[in-house]
Protein backbone atom coordinates (compact mmCIF):
# COMPACT_ATOMS: atom_id res chain seq x y z
CA UNK A 1 0.00 0.00 0.00
CA UNK A 2 2.68 2.44 1.02
CA UNK A 3 4.92 1.61 -1.91
CA UNK A 4 2.08 2.19 -4.31
CA UNK A 5 1.40 5.58 -2.76
CA UNK A 6 5.07 6.48 -3.10
CA UNK A 7 5.04 5.49 -6.75
CA UNK A 8 1.90 7.51 -7.48
CA UNK A 9 3.37 10.57 -5.83
CA UNK A 10 6.61 10.10 -7.71
CA UNK A 11 4.76 10.02 -11.03
CA UNK A 12 2.68 13.06 -10.07
CA UNK A 13 5.78 15.08 -9.19
CA UNK A 14 7.62 14.03 -12.35
CA UNK A 15 4.63 15.16 -14.43
CA UNK A 16 4.47 18.48 -12.60
CA UNK A 17 8.18 19.09 -13.21
CA UNK A 18 7.85 18.17 -16.90
CA UNK A 19 4.94 20.58 -17.29
CA UNK A 20 6.88 23.39 -15.63
CA UNK A 21 9.88 22.72 -17.88
CA UNK A 22 7.61 22.79 -20.93
CA UNK A 23 6.17 26.14 -19.92
CA UNK A 24 9.51 27.75 -19.21
CA UNK A 25 10.87 26.47 -22.51
CA UNK A 26 7.79 27.58 -24.44
CA UNK A 27 7.83 31.03 -22.90
CA UNK A 28 11.49 31.58 -23.67
CA UNK A 29 11.04 30.19 -27.19
CA UNK A 30 8.31 32.76 -27.79
CA UNK A 31 5.65 30.14 -28.36
CA UNK A 32 2.93 32.20 -26.71
CA UNK A 33 3.84 35.36 -28.55
CA UNK A 34 0.32 35.97 -29.78
CA UNK A 35 -0.89 36.41 -26.20
CA UNK A 36 1.59 39.22 -25.67
CA UNK A 37 1.46 40.68 -29.18
CA UNK A 38 -2.31 40.92 -29.39
CA UNK A 39 -3.48 40.90 -25.77
CA UNK A 40 -6.83 42.50 -26.57
CA UNK A 41 -7.61 39.93 -29.23
CA UNK A 42 -6.52 37.14 -26.91
CA UNK A 43 -8.69 38.24 -23.99
CA UNK A 44 -11.62 38.80 -26.30
CA UNK A 45 -11.33 35.19 -27.48
CA UNK A 46 -10.61 33.92 -23.98
CA UNK A 47 -13.75 35.55 -22.60
CA UNK A 48 -15.82 34.25 -25.54
CA UNK A 49 -14.51 30.77 -24.77
CA UNK A 50 -15.48 31.01 -21.09
CA UNK A 51 -18.89 32.45 -21.94
CA UNK A 52 -19.69 29.53 -24.21
CA UNK A 53 -18.57 26.98 -21.63
CA UNK A 54 -20.41 28.65 -18.74
CA UNK A 55 -23.70 29.11 -20.59
CA UNK A 56 -23.74 25.62 -22.14
CA UNK A 57 -22.66 23.91 -18.90
CA UNK A 58 -25.29 25.72 -16.84
CA UNK A 59 -27.96 24.77 -19.36
CA UNK A 60 -26.78 21.17 -19.26
CA UNK A 61 -26.89 21.16 -15.44
CA UNK A 62 -30.34 22.73 -15.37
CA UNK A 63 -31.65 20.08 -17.75
CA UNK A 64 -29.73 16.95 -16.83
CA UNK A 65 -30.08 16.92 -13.04
CA UNK A 66 -33.86 17.52 -12.88
CA UNK A 67 -34.38 14.99 -15.67
CA UNK A 68 -32.15 12.53 -13.81
CA UNK A 69 -34.22 12.97 -10.66
CA UNK A 70 -37.45 12.75 -12.63
CA UNK A 71 -36.70 9.45 -14.33
CA UNK A 72 -35.54 7.79 -11.11
CA UNK A 73 -38.86 8.44 -9.36
CA UNK A 74 -40.61 5.05 -9.14
CA UNK A 75 -43.62 6.31 -11.06
CA UNK A 76 -41.61 7.52 -14.07
CA UNK A 77 -38.87 4.93 -14.09
CA UNK A 78 -40.27 3.48 -17.30
CA UNK A 79 -39.23 6.65 -19.13
CA UNK A 80 -35.56 6.30 -18.22
CA UNK A 81 -34.56 4.67 -21.53
CA UNK A 82 -36.23 7.44 -23.51
CA UNK A 83 -34.33 10.28 -21.86
CA UNK A 84 -31.02 8.44 -21.71
CA UNK A 85 -31.22 7.55 -25.37
CA UNK A 86 -32.11 11.08 -26.36
CA UNK A 87 -29.12 12.34 -24.41
CA UNK A 88 -27.02 9.58 -25.93
CA UNK A 89 -27.84 10.92 -29.37
CA UNK A 90 -26.27 14.23 -28.39
CA UNK A 91 -23.05 12.41 -27.60
CA UNK A 92 -22.91 9.94 -30.45
CA UNK A 93 -23.33 12.41 -33.29
CA UNK A 94 -19.83 13.80 -33.88
CA UNK A 95 -19.62 17.29 -32.43
CA UNK A 96 -18.65 18.80 -35.77
CA UNK A 97 -21.77 17.32 -37.34
CA UNK A 98 -23.97 18.73 -34.56
CA UNK A 99 -22.43 22.13 -35.20
CA UNK A 100 -23.12 21.96 -38.91
CA UNK A 101 -26.71 20.79 -38.44
CA UNK A 102 -27.52 23.30 -35.73
CA UNK A 103 -26.01 26.13 -37.74
CA UNK A 104 -28.81 25.95 -40.27
CA UNK A 105 -31.40 26.69 -37.59
CA UNK A 106 -29.62 28.86 -35.05
CA UNK A 107 -27.32 30.75 -37.38
CA UNK A 108 -23.60 31.12 -37.12
CA UNK A 109 -21.85 32.05 -33.94
CA UNK A 110 -22.56 31.90 -30.24
CA UNK A 111 -26.02 30.27 -30.26
CA UNK A 112 -25.04 27.31 -32.41
CA UNK A 113 -21.86 26.74 -30.46
CA UNK A 114 -23.68 26.85 -27.13
CA UNK A 115 -26.38 24.48 -28.30
CA UNK A 116 -23.87 21.93 -29.61
CA UNK A 117 -21.84 22.10 -26.41
CA UNK A 118 -25.02 21.74 -24.38
CA UNK A 119 -26.10 18.66 -26.34
CA UNK A 120 -22.65 17.24 -25.79
CA UNK A 121 -22.59 17.88 -22.02
CA UNK A 122 -26.02 16.56 -21.06
CA UNK A 123 -25.25 12.85 -21.28
CA UNK A 124 -22.36 12.54 -18.78
CA UNK A 125 -24.30 14.50 -16.17
CA UNK A 126 -27.60 12.72 -16.79
CA UNK A 127 -26.07 9.25 -16.85
CA UNK A 128 -24.17 9.79 -13.64
CA UNK A 129 -27.17 11.35 -11.90
CA UNK A 130 -29.34 8.36 -12.83
CA UNK A 131 -26.66 5.84 -11.91
CA UNK A 132 -25.93 7.63 -8.64
CA UNK A 133 -29.58 7.80 -7.59
CA UNK A 134 -30.20 4.21 -8.61
CA UNK A 135 -27.27 3.05 -6.54
CA UNK A 136 -28.56 4.50 -3.28
CA UNK A 137 -29.11 1.63 -0.84
CA UNK A 138 -32.87 0.87 -0.72
CA UNK A 139 -32.51 0.09 2.98
CA UNK A 140 -31.68 3.74 3.59
CA UNK A 141 -34.79 4.87 1.78
CA UNK A 142 -36.90 2.34 3.66
CA UNK A 143 -35.48 3.59 6.92
CA UNK A 144 -36.30 7.17 5.98
CA UNK A 145 -39.82 6.13 5.03
CA UNK A 146 -40.14 4.39 8.38
CA UNK A 147 -39.15 7.63 10.08
CA UNK A 148 -42.02 9.37 8.33
CA UNK A 149 -40.04 11.38 5.73
CA UNK A 150 -42.00 12.75 2.78
CA UNK A 151 -40.72 11.75 -0.70
CA UNK A 152 -39.23 15.23 -1.13
CA UNK A 153 -37.44 14.94 2.18
CA UNK A 154 -36.10 11.53 1.21
CA UNK A 155 -34.76 12.98 -2.03
CA UNK A 156 -33.14 15.94 -0.34
CA UNK A 157 -31.79 14.36 2.80
CA UNK A 158 -31.06 10.78 1.77
CA UNK A 159 -30.88 10.24 -1.99
CA UNK A 160 -29.08 13.33 -3.24
CA UNK A 161 -26.39 13.40 -0.54
CA UNK A 162 -25.73 9.71 -1.11
CA UNK A 163 -25.56 10.15 -4.87
CA UNK A 164 -23.52 13.33 -4.69
CA UNK A 165 -20.20 11.70 -5.49
CA UNK A 166 -21.15 10.14 -8.85
CA UNK A 167 -23.19 13.21 -9.78
CA UNK A 168 -20.21 15.47 -9.16
CA UNK A 169 -17.99 13.12 -11.15
CA UNK A 170 -20.39 13.45 -14.08
CA UNK A 171 -20.43 17.22 -13.82
CA UNK A 172 -16.65 17.34 -13.74
CA UNK A 173 -16.30 15.11 -16.79
CA UNK A 174 -18.87 17.13 -18.71
CA UNK A 175 -17.42 20.55 -17.96
CA UNK A 176 -13.78 19.61 -18.52
CA UNK A 177 -14.68 18.01 -21.85
CA UNK A 178 -16.80 21.02 -22.69
CA UNK A 179 -13.79 23.34 -22.31
CA UNK A 180 -11.83 21.35 -24.87
CA UNK A 181 -14.74 20.87 -27.26
CA UNK A 182 -15.53 24.60 -27.21
CA UNK A 183 -12.47 25.04 -29.44
CA UNK A 184 -14.61 23.65 -32.28
CA UNK A 185 -16.87 26.70 -32.03
CA UNK A 186 -14.48 28.36 -34.45
CA UNK A 187 -15.94 26.25 -37.23
CA UNK A 188 -19.30 28.00 -37.05
CA UNK A 189 -18.01 31.43 -36.23
CA UNK A 190 -18.52 31.12 -32.49
CA UNK A 191 -15.12 32.57 -31.66
CA UNK A 192 -13.22 31.43 -28.58
CA UNK A 193 -9.68 30.14 -28.35
CA UNK A 194 -10.41 27.71 -31.18
CA UNK A 195 -9.79 30.66 -33.51
CA UNK A 196 -6.12 30.63 -32.53
CA UNK A 197 -5.85 26.83 -32.58
CA UNK A 198 -7.34 26.50 -36.06
CA UNK A 199 -5.31 29.42 -37.37
CA UNK A 200 -2.24 27.59 -36.09
CA UNK A 201 -3.27 24.37 -37.82
CA UNK A 202 -4.04 25.99 -41.16
CA UNK A 203 -0.98 28.22 -41.18
CA UNK A 204 1.26 25.53 -39.69
CA UNK A 205 2.25 28.14 -37.12
CA UNK A 206 2.93 26.76 -33.64
CA UNK A 207 2.82 30.20 -32.10
CA UNK A 208 -0.87 30.49 -32.87
CA UNK A 209 -1.54 26.85 -32.07
CA UNK A 210 0.06 26.95 -28.63
CA UNK A 211 -1.24 30.41 -27.78
CA UNK A 212 -4.69 28.88 -28.12
CA UNK A 213 -4.19 25.29 -27.00
CA UNK A 214 -2.19 25.90 -23.83
CA UNK A 215 -4.64 28.38 -22.27
CA UNK A 216 -7.45 25.91 -23.03
CA UNK A 217 -5.51 23.15 -21.28
CA UNK A 218 -4.73 25.33 -18.28
CA UNK A 219 -8.35 26.42 -18.09
CA UNK A 220 -9.48 22.79 -18.08
CA UNK A 221 -7.02 21.86 -15.33
CA UNK A 222 -7.97 24.85 -13.17
CA UNK A 223 -11.68 24.25 -13.55
CA UNK A 224 -11.17 20.58 -12.70
CA UNK A 225 -9.34 21.59 -9.51
CA UNK A 226 -12.06 24.07 -8.66
CA UNK A 227 -14.74 21.43 -9.13
CA UNK A 228 -12.78 19.01 -6.96
CA UNK A 229 -12.79 21.61 -4.20
CA UNK A 230 -16.48 22.09 -4.68
CA UNK A 231 -16.93 18.32 -4.53
CA UNK A 232 -15.25 18.30 -1.12
CA UNK A 233 -17.85 20.76 0.11
CA UNK A 234 -20.80 18.90 -1.40
CA UNK A 235 -19.89 15.26 -0.77
CA UNK A 236 -19.75 14.15 2.85
CA UNK A 237 -16.45 12.86 4.09
CA UNK A 238 -17.64 9.34 4.82
CA UNK A 239 -19.08 8.89 1.33
CA UNK A 240 -15.96 10.18 -0.33
CA UNK A 241 -13.84 7.67 1.51
CA UNK A 242 -16.27 4.88 0.67
CA UNK A 243 -16.22 5.84 -2.99
CA UNK A 244 -12.47 6.13 -3.26
CA UNK A 245 -11.78 2.76 -1.63
CA UNK A 246 -14.42 0.96 -3.67
CA UNK A 247 -12.81 2.15 -6.91
CA UNK B 1 -24.15 -30.02 -50.34
CA UNK B 2 -26.68 -27.38 -51.20
CA UNK B 3 -25.10 -24.71 -49.03
CA UNK B 4 -21.77 -25.40 -50.68
CA UNK B 5 -23.24 -24.79 -54.11
CA UNK B 6 -24.75 -21.52 -52.97
CA UNK B 7 -21.48 -20.55 -51.41
CA UNK B 8 -19.64 -21.30 -54.63
CA UNK B 9 -22.11 -19.23 -56.65
CA UNK B 10 -21.87 -16.37 -54.19
CA UNK B 11 -18.09 -16.44 -54.29
CA UNK B 12 -18.02 -16.50 -58.06
CA UNK B 13 -20.36 -13.52 -58.20
CA UNK B 14 -18.22 -11.70 -55.68
CA UNK B 15 -15.11 -12.35 -57.74
CA UNK B 16 -16.85 -11.14 -60.89
CA UNK B 17 -17.90 -8.01 -59.03
CA UNK B 18 -14.38 -7.38 -57.85
CA UNK B 19 -13.05 -7.94 -61.33
CA UNK B 20 -15.58 -5.43 -62.65
CA UNK B 21 -14.46 -2.88 -60.08
CA UNK B 22 -10.86 -3.31 -61.03
CA UNK B 23 -11.72 -2.76 -64.65
CA UNK B 24 -10.54 0.82 -64.66
CA UNK B 25 -6.88 0.10 -64.21
CA UNK B 26 -6.65 -3.01 -66.36
CA UNK B 27 -8.71 -2.03 -69.40
CA UNK B 28 -6.01 0.18 -70.86
CA UNK B 29 -3.54 -2.63 -70.47
CA UNK B 30 -2.68 -2.78 -74.13
CA UNK B 31 0.62 -3.66 -75.69
CA UNK B 32 1.50 -0.36 -77.29
CA UNK B 33 1.17 1.61 -74.03
CA UNK B 34 3.42 4.62 -73.77
CA UNK B 35 4.11 3.92 -70.11
CA UNK B 36 2.44 4.48 -66.78
CA UNK B 37 1.85 7.92 -65.30
CA UNK B 38 0.58 8.72 -61.81
CA UNK B 39 -1.82 11.68 -61.86
CA UNK B 40 -2.29 13.38 -58.50
CA UNK B 41 -4.97 15.70 -57.20
CA UNK B 42 -5.92 17.68 -54.12
CA UNK B 43 -9.00 17.23 -52.00
CA UNK B 44 -11.60 19.55 -53.51
CA UNK B 45 -13.99 19.43 -56.45
CA UNK B 46 -11.98 21.49 -58.92
CA UNK B 47 -8.98 19.25 -58.38
CA UNK B 48 -11.04 16.08 -58.82
CA UNK B 49 -12.24 17.44 -62.14
CA UNK B 50 -8.80 18.58 -63.31
CA UNK B 51 -7.28 15.23 -62.37
CA UNK B 52 -10.06 13.36 -64.19
CA UNK B 53 -9.71 15.53 -67.31
CA UNK B 54 -5.98 14.90 -67.37
CA UNK B 55 -6.30 11.18 -66.70
CA UNK B 56 -8.94 10.58 -69.35
CA UNK B 57 -7.07 12.69 -71.88
CA UNK B 58 -3.78 10.91 -71.28
CA UNK B 59 -5.47 7.50 -71.28
CA UNK B 60 -7.00 8.27 -74.68
CA UNK B 61 -3.53 9.17 -75.84
CA UNK B 62 -2.18 5.77 -74.97
CA UNK B 63 -0.79 6.10 -71.46
CA UNK B 64 -1.57 3.90 -68.55
CA UNK B 65 -2.85 6.06 -65.74
CA UNK B 66 -2.91 5.64 -62.02
CA UNK B 67 -4.85 8.24 -60.08
CA UNK B 68 -3.93 9.46 -56.61
CA UNK B 69 -6.36 12.17 -55.67
CA UNK B 70 -7.90 13.53 -52.50
CA UNK B 71 -4.61 14.64 -50.96
CA UNK B 72 -3.80 17.70 -48.89
CA UNK B 73 -1.83 20.38 -50.69
CA UNK B 74 1.44 19.91 -48.79
CA UNK B 75 1.17 16.12 -48.93
CA UNK B 76 0.65 16.13 -52.68
CA UNK B 77 3.62 18.38 -53.28
CA UNK B 78 5.70 16.03 -51.10
CA UNK B 79 4.41 13.08 -53.11
CA UNK B 80 5.56 14.78 -56.31
CA UNK B 81 9.04 15.36 -54.89
CA UNK B 82 9.19 11.79 -53.57
CA UNK B 83 8.28 10.39 -56.99
CA UNK B 84 5.02 8.91 -55.76
CA UNK B 85 3.11 11.19 -58.09
CA UNK B 86 4.26 12.15 -61.60
CA UNK B 87 2.11 15.17 -62.35
CA UNK B 88 -0.77 17.24 -60.94
CA UNK B 89 -2.40 20.65 -61.29
CA UNK B 90 -0.89 23.23 -58.96
CA UNK B 91 -1.62 26.95 -58.52
CA UNK B 92 1.09 29.52 -59.16
CA UNK B 93 0.26 31.49 -56.00
CA UNK B 94 0.45 28.36 -53.85
CA UNK B 95 3.80 27.43 -55.32
CA UNK B 96 5.16 30.92 -54.92
CA UNK B 97 3.96 31.60 -51.38
CA UNK B 98 3.65 28.20 -49.71
CA UNK B 99 6.40 26.12 -51.28
CA UNK B 100 8.99 28.64 -52.40
CA UNK B 101 8.59 31.29 -49.70
CA UNK B 102 8.47 34.13 -52.22
CA UNK B 103 6.55 37.39 -52.13
CA UNK B 104 3.07 37.08 -53.65
CA UNK B 105 2.69 38.48 -57.16
CA UNK B 106 -0.61 39.83 -58.46
CA UNK B 107 0.40 39.59 -62.10
CA UNK B 108 -0.35 36.10 -63.38
CA UNK B 109 2.54 36.09 -65.82
CA UNK B 110 5.07 37.28 -63.26
CA UNK B 111 3.95 34.67 -60.72
CA UNK B 112 4.15 31.94 -63.35
CA UNK B 113 7.60 32.92 -64.63
CA UNK B 114 8.96 33.09 -61.09
CA UNK B 115 7.71 29.67 -59.94
CA UNK B 116 8.72 28.11 -63.24
CA UNK B 117 12.29 29.38 -62.96
CA UNK B 118 12.82 28.64 -59.27
CA UNK B 119 11.12 25.26 -59.18
CA UNK B 120 13.09 24.01 -62.18
CA UNK B 121 16.39 25.06 -60.75
CA UNK B 122 15.89 24.18 -57.10
CA UNK B 123 13.46 21.27 -57.16
CA UNK B 124 13.68 19.81 -60.68
CA UNK B 125 9.96 20.39 -61.07
CA UNK B 126 8.60 21.67 -64.39
CA UNK B 127 5.60 23.96 -64.70
CA UNK B 128 3.86 23.28 -68.03
CA UNK B 129 1.71 25.91 -69.78
CA UNK B 130 -0.33 28.10 -67.46
CA UNK B 131 -4.11 28.08 -67.77
CA UNK B 132 -6.42 31.05 -67.30
CA UNK B 133 -8.06 29.33 -64.35
CA UNK B 134 -7.34 31.81 -61.58
CA UNK B 135 -8.55 30.35 -58.31
CA UNK B 136 -7.66 33.31 -56.15
CA UNK B 137 -9.27 34.85 -53.11
CA UNK B 138 -12.34 36.94 -53.68
CA UNK B 139 -14.64 39.07 -51.55
CA UNK B 140 -18.30 38.30 -52.08
CA UNK B 141 -21.63 39.97 -51.44
CA UNK B 142 -25.23 38.89 -52.14
CA UNK B 143 -26.32 40.25 -55.52
CA UNK B 144 -29.43 42.02 -54.24
CA UNK B 145 -27.49 43.51 -51.36
CA UNK B 146 -24.81 44.74 -53.77
CA UNK B 147 -27.43 46.56 -55.78
CA UNK B 148 -28.98 48.03 -52.67
CA UNK B 149 -25.67 49.36 -51.36
CA UNK B 150 -24.21 50.19 -54.75
CA UNK B 151 -21.14 48.00 -54.31
CA UNK B 152 -19.55 46.32 -57.32
CA UNK B 153 -15.84 46.46 -56.61
CA UNK B 154 -13.61 46.37 -53.55
CA UNK B 155 -13.09 50.14 -53.94
CA UNK B 156 -16.87 50.62 -53.65
CA UNK B 157 -16.80 48.44 -50.56
CA UNK B 158 -13.96 50.49 -49.06
CA UNK B 159 -15.91 53.71 -49.65
CA UNK B 160 -19.03 52.27 -48.11
CA UNK B 161 -17.20 50.98 -45.02
CA UNK B 162 -15.43 54.31 -44.55
CA UNK B 163 -18.74 56.17 -44.72
CA UNK B 164 -20.60 53.68 -42.53
CA UNK B 165 -17.98 52.25 -40.18
CA UNK B 166 -18.89 49.16 -38.19
CA UNK B 167 -22.06 48.32 -40.10
CA UNK B 168 -20.89 45.48 -42.34
CA UNK B 169 -19.84 42.10 -40.93
CA UNK B 170 -17.35 39.91 -42.69
CA UNK B 171 -16.95 36.12 -42.70
CA UNK B 172 -13.44 34.81 -43.12
CA UNK B 173 -11.56 31.59 -42.59
CA UNK B 174 -8.62 31.51 -40.20
CA UNK B 175 -6.01 31.69 -42.92
CA UNK B 176 -7.36 34.71 -44.76
CA UNK B 177 -7.94 36.65 -41.54
CA UNK B 178 -4.33 36.11 -40.52
CA UNK B 179 -2.20 36.24 -43.64
CA UNK B 180 -0.66 39.50 -44.74
CA UNK B 181 -1.74 38.74 -48.31
CA UNK B 182 -5.25 38.28 -46.97
CA UNK B 183 -7.54 40.61 -45.08
CA UNK B 184 -5.01 42.99 -43.58
CA UNK B 185 -3.42 43.44 -47.01
CA UNK B 186 -6.74 44.25 -48.69
CA UNK B 187 -7.55 46.71 -45.93
CA UNK B 188 -4.16 48.40 -46.35
CA UNK B 189 -4.31 48.68 -50.12
CA UNK B 190 -7.93 49.83 -50.32
CA UNK B 191 -7.65 51.88 -47.14
CA UNK B 192 -10.57 50.70 -45.02
CA UNK B 193 -11.15 48.62 -41.86
CA UNK B 194 -13.91 46.18 -41.01
CA UNK B 195 -12.88 46.39 -37.36
CA UNK B 196 -11.88 43.24 -35.50
CA UNK B 197 -15.26 42.69 -33.84
CA UNK B 198 -16.95 42.71 -37.27
CA UNK B 199 -14.76 39.92 -38.62
CA UNK B 200 -16.20 36.50 -37.85
CA UNK B 201 -13.88 33.56 -38.36
CA UNK B 202 -15.25 30.19 -39.44
CA UNK B 203 -14.52 27.10 -41.47
CA UNK B 204 -13.65 27.86 -45.13
CA UNK B 205 -16.66 26.08 -46.58
CA UNK B 206 -19.17 27.88 -44.37
CA UNK B 207 -18.52 31.43 -45.49
CA UNK B 208 -20.72 31.02 -48.58
CA UNK B 209 -23.60 29.65 -46.53
CA UNK B 210 -23.26 32.35 -43.87
CA UNK B 211 -23.42 34.98 -46.60
CA UNK B 212 -26.28 33.28 -48.42
CA UNK B 213 -28.34 33.07 -45.22
CA UNK B 214 -27.75 36.74 -44.55
CA UNK B 215 -25.81 36.17 -41.35
CA UNK B 216 -22.94 38.28 -42.61
CA UNK B 217 -22.77 41.02 -45.26
CA UNK B 218 -19.46 40.24 -46.95
CA UNK B 219 -17.51 36.97 -47.09
CA UNK B 220 -14.25 35.69 -48.45
CA UNK B 221 -14.33 32.89 -50.97
CA UNK B 222 -12.43 31.35 -53.85
CA UNK B 223 -13.11 32.68 -57.31
CA UNK B 224 -13.86 29.36 -59.01
CA UNK B 225 -16.19 28.05 -56.29
CA UNK B 226 -19.51 27.07 -57.84
CA UNK B 227 -21.46 28.38 -54.88
CA UNK B 228 -20.82 31.95 -56.07
CA UNK B 229 -22.98 31.10 -59.06
CA UNK B 230 -25.29 28.75 -57.19
CA UNK B 231 -26.16 31.18 -54.38
CA UNK B 232 -26.43 34.29 -56.60
CA UNK B 233 -23.42 35.93 -55.03
CA UNK B 234 -21.33 38.65 -56.57
CA UNK B 235 -17.54 38.40 -56.51
CA UNK B 236 -16.36 41.98 -56.03
CA UNK B 237 -14.00 43.23 -58.67
CA UNK B 238 -10.43 43.50 -57.37
CA UNK B 239 -9.92 46.83 -59.18
CA UNK B 240 -6.51 47.49 -57.64
CA UNK B 241 -5.33 43.96 -58.45
CA UNK B 242 -4.36 43.20 -54.89
CA UNK B 243 -5.00 39.48 -54.68
CA UNK B 244 -2.14 37.33 -55.91
CA UNK B 245 -2.66 35.21 -58.98
CA UNK B 246 -3.44 31.55 -58.38
CA UNK B 247 -3.41 30.24 -61.94
CA UNK B 248 -3.56 26.50 -62.40
CA UNK B 249 -0.83 24.71 -64.34
CA UNK B 250 0.37 21.13 -64.53
CA UNK B 251 3.47 20.51 -62.46
CA UNK B 252 5.54 17.50 -63.39
CA UNK B 253 8.91 16.12 -62.39
CA UNK B 254 11.76 16.92 -64.75
CA UNK B 255 12.67 13.23 -64.98
CA UNK B 256 9.21 12.49 -66.37
CA UNK B 257 9.52 15.27 -68.95
CA UNK B 258 12.90 13.87 -70.01
CA UNK B 259 11.36 10.44 -70.35
CA UNK B 260 8.22 11.69 -72.15
CA UNK B 261 9.14 15.01 -73.82
CA UNK B 262 5.92 14.81 -75.88
CA UNK B 263 3.88 15.53 -72.70
CA UNK B 264 4.59 19.25 -72.91
CA UNK B 265 2.92 19.56 -76.32
CA UNK B 266 0.27 17.01 -75.51
CA UNK B 267 -1.01 18.79 -72.39
CA UNK B 268 -0.82 22.32 -73.83
CA UNK B 269 -4.38 22.29 -75.29
CA UNK B 270 -5.83 21.53 -71.84
CA UNK B 271 -4.29 24.63 -70.31
CA UNK B 272 -5.31 26.65 -73.34
CA UNK B 273 -8.98 25.66 -73.18
CA UNK B 274 -9.50 26.12 -69.46
CA UNK B 275 -10.31 29.46 -67.86
CA UNK B 276 -11.93 30.69 -64.65
CA UNK B 277 -15.42 30.76 -66.13
CA UNK B 278 -15.16 27.27 -67.62
CA UNK B 279 -13.80 25.95 -64.36
CA UNK B 280 -16.60 27.57 -62.33
CA UNK B 281 -19.16 26.00 -64.65
CA UNK B 282 -17.54 22.58 -64.38
CA UNK B 283 -17.43 22.91 -60.59
CA UNK B 284 -21.09 23.93 -60.70
CA UNK B 285 -22.15 20.85 -62.61
CA UNK B 286 -20.43 18.62 -60.07
CA UNK B 287 -21.22 20.46 -56.83
CA UNK B 288 -24.67 21.86 -57.46
CA UNK B 289 -26.04 19.63 -60.22
CA UNK B 290 -24.48 16.58 -58.57
CA UNK B 291 -23.01 15.15 -61.77
CA UNK B 292 -20.26 12.61 -61.56
CA UNK B 293 -16.85 14.21 -62.11
CA UNK B 294 -15.69 11.56 -64.59
CA UNK B 295 -18.70 12.24 -66.79
CA UNK B 296 -18.24 15.99 -66.52
CA UNK B 297 -14.57 15.64 -67.45
CA UNK B 298 -15.25 13.31 -70.38
CA UNK B 299 -18.06 15.47 -71.71
CA UNK B 300 -15.95 18.61 -71.59
CA UNK B 301 -13.07 16.86 -73.39
CA UNK B 302 -15.50 15.68 -76.09
CA UNK B 303 -16.98 19.17 -76.43
CA UNK B 304 -13.55 20.66 -76.91
CA UNK B 305 -12.73 18.00 -79.48
CA UNK B 306 -9.76 16.87 -77.40
CA UNK B 307 -10.87 13.24 -77.38
CA UNK B 308 -13.06 11.21 -79.67
CA UNK B 309 -16.23 9.34 -78.84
Amino acid sequence: MKRQQLLTNGIKITFAILIVIFFVWSLTAGNFQIIFDQPEQFFHLFIQHIQMVVVSSLLALLVAIPVGIFVTRPRFRKLEWLFLNTANLGQTIPSIAILAIVMTYLGIGFNSAVFALFAFSVLPILRNTVAGLNAVDPALIDAAKGMGFTPLQILRKVELPNAAYPIMAGIRTAIVMNIGTAALAYLVGGGGLGDLIFTGIVMQDHTYLLSGAVPVTILAILVDLLLRLFEKVVVSKGLRRAASTSN
Amino acid sequence: MKTKTYLAIALTLLLLLLAACGNDSTSSDNLDSKGTLVVGGKNFTEQFILAKITSIYLKENGYEIEEKTNMGSEVLRQALSNEQVDLYWEYTGTGLINYLDQEPASSAEEAYQTVKAIDKEENQIEWLDMSNVNNTYTLMIREDHAEQLGIQSISDLANYVNENPGTLTFASNAEFATRSDGLSGVEDVYDFQFGSSNVIRMDSGLTYQALDEGQVDIAMGFSTDSRIKGFDLLALEDDKEFFPAYNAAVTVREAIVDEHPELVELLAPLAESLDTETMTTLNYTVDIEQMNESEVAREWLLEQGLIEE
